[in-house]
């Protein structure tokens, strides 16, 4: 991997490069020619109406659902069509829009989990940092199926966290989430940026995608119909309009 | 703290006491206690791949009864192996058969693979019956050896291995950690790193080579087997209840279900020369573990509050499809 790194580092390739990627399900075409980079250490933010293939584009590039065409190069790897375990190994790290508890475990082995293939050394030091951090620590013990819909959330924000990952796929990780720990998710975003993660994060809020993100792109019925700097699209009326239902 | 210290010196006190029991009772209860410790290890086995990681085995008579055919076809007249040489080979064989079913259905839903190993038990069946070198239907003998202690012992030890290995590497190790992840949302787990096909094929080859060794001593032990006696789908059916009356998913859970259904059908069989009533209680247990005691006998000692039939909803969910571990 470091190998891989040393090749495409230097050579400024973005860490996530997408080309004309299609999916369906049944008659719906719910990604239709997806392309799209994003570069090293970006924060790029992914936004479009309901329904708008968001969540299955992070499907498809995270492994989780196969893609019928196109193309996925992650790091320097061609990672279309393969297995998300080997995905997630080559390091990428991605959170479900709806929680996806590991109900039976408790909140501390749901993030020991997560360093369970990779890098277990120190993974309980981590795993309690993390629990401070994301300010879970009296619900440790419990079983992560008896914690609300919010701090759901966060731990799956935590498992994240614990990756370790080079590219970070956030599906609306700070829906329903209060807005003191909303503040705690985008502080750690920043710091896993400056550690060097790269990150793409699905959002409806725009507040939120205003202060976090670099650049937006624009989906919106399976493909991406807009991508620049928050302003420029939010000046872009007729995208704002169009894709976002509302004008700014 | 407290809790934990109690454990572990009930567990103290129950290794002492199993190790004792030879000279505390008579041959006819060390037989008893024999069984006991057989269907609490079986329990075990079954639960490492039902409860953990929540794949449903229907054929988990299969890997007993290759354990036992194996020792049975070495230890006969023309090959004369020594009982413990035997446990080796039935231990590759009955890995090699897991391997060849699991591979390919444990990618799929629970479903798949609840079916394959129901069929490959009923295989086993019929093939076992009409084959000349197993004996057909009549069975196969084996060397006769009539030292219950050596049986007790032999159980003893096998339960508390398997007990040992599951509390290792499901309770205590990265292993267990995996499996419970899959278990619980095959997706996340697989989003996290775990390559769940390969993790479930791990358990399931461990859970079967264990049933293997509980056949093989239960071969030597009775001296006599057929078809029916170690492939029949009834012994499953005792594995599966024994584990849902225990606790689906726990570690002790299955040793107290095991326990508590053989002795009941024990003194079913003292009372009524007949086991047939055993049937219709195992039916019963079935349904009103599922509706009032969904955590089992295990689930009423937990420190965490669970919601009712956790880990069972997940295993049942992952029968049906769609379940609660599979969103997308
Ligand atoms: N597993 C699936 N099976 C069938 N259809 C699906 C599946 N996943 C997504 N879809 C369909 O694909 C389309 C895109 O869905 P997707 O979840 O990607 O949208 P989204 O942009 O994330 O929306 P939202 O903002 O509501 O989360 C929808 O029409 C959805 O119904
Ligand atoms: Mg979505």
């Amino acid at each position: 991997m470091s190998a891989a790194e040393g090749k495409t580092a230097g050579t400024g390739e973005p860490i996530l490069v997408v080309r004309e990627l299609h999916c369906h399900f049944g008659g719906i075409k719910a990604v239709n020619g997806v392309s799209l980079d994003v570069g090293r250490r970006e924060i790029a933010g992914l936004i479009g109406p309901n329904g708008s293939g968001k969540s299955t584009l992070f499907n498809l590039i995270s492994g989780t659902v196969t893609p019928d065409r196109g193309q996925i190069r992650f790091d320097g790897h061609e990672i279309g069509g393969r297995k998300a375990h080997a995905i997630a190994r080559l390091g990428l790290a991605r959170t479900f829009q709806i929680p996806a508890m590991f109900d039976n475990m408790s909140v501390t082995e749901n993030l020991l989990a997560a360093a369970a293939e990779g890098h277990w050394q120190g993974a309980r030091e981590r795993a309690a940092d993390t629990l401070a951090l994301l300010k879970l620590e009296h619900v440790a013990d419990n079983r992560a199926s008896d914690l609300s819909g919010g701090q759901q959330k966060l731990l799956e924000f935590g498992r994240v966290v614990m990756r370790q990952a080079s590219l970070i796929l956030l599906d609306e990780v700070t829906a329903g989430v209060h807005p003191n720990i909303r503040k705690i998710i985008v502080e750690a975003i920043a710091r896993l940026r400056e550690r060097g993660t790269t990150v793409l994060v699905i959002e409806h809020d725009m507040e939120m995608v205003r202060n976090v993100c670099d650049r937006i792109i624009v989906m919106d019925a399976g493909r991406v119909v807009a991508t620049g700097p928050f302003n420029n699209i939010v000046r872009n009326s007729e995208v704002m309009q169009t894709y976002l239902g509302r004008p700014q | 703290m407290k809790p934990r210290w109690a454990v572990f010196l009930l567990l103290i006190a129950a290794i002492v006491v199993l190790a004792l029991l030879p000279m505390l009772v008579n041959n006819y209860w060390l037989r008893i206690a024999t069984g006991a410790l057989m269907w609490a290890g079986l329990a075990c086995s079954w639960n490492m791949l039902g409860g953990y990681a929540g794949y449903i085995n229907f054929g988990h008579s299969a890997f007993f009864g290759l354990g036992a055919y194996v020792t049975a076809l070495l230890m006969g007249d023309r090959l004369a192996w020594p009982f413990f040489a035997t446990l080796p080979a039935g231990i590759v064989v009955t890995a090699l058969f897991a391997i060849i079913i699991g591979a390919p259905t444990l990618r799929l839903r629970g479903a798949y693979f609840a079916i394959a190993t129901w069929a490959f038990a009923e295989v086993l069946i019929q093939f076992a019956s009409v084959m000349d070198f197993t004996g057909g239907i009549g069975g196969i003998g084996l060397p006769p050896f009539l030292d219950e202690r050596f049986f007790y012992f032999a159980m003893f030890g096998a339960a508390a291995l398997t007990y040992l290995i599951t509390w290792a590497l499901f309770e205590r190790s990265r292993f267990g950690l995996k499996v419970k992840a899959l278990r619980d949302h095959e997706p996340a787990a697989e989003a996290i790193g775990i390559n769940t096909s390969l993790v479930k094929l791990q358990t399931f080859v461990l859970s079967a080579v264990t049933a293997s060794v509980f056949g093989a001593i239960f071969a030597y032990w009775v001296t006599f087997i057929n078809p029916k006696s170690v492939f029949g789908g009834d012994i499953t059916d005792q594995m599966v209840v024994m584990v849902l009356l225990g606790g689906l998913g726990s570690l002790w859970g299955p040793a107290l279900g095991g326990v508590a259904l053989f002795v009941v059908n024990r003194i079913i069989w003292m009372y009524w020369g007949d086991t047939a009533f055993y049937i219709a209680i195992l039916g019963a247990a079935i349904v009103l573990v599922v509706l009032f005691l969904p955590n089992g006998i295990a689930g009423m000692f937990s420190r965490r509050v669970a919601k009712s039939g956790a880990v069972l909803d997940k295993a049942v969910g992952n029968l049906v499809g769609g379940g609660p571990g599979r969103p997308s």
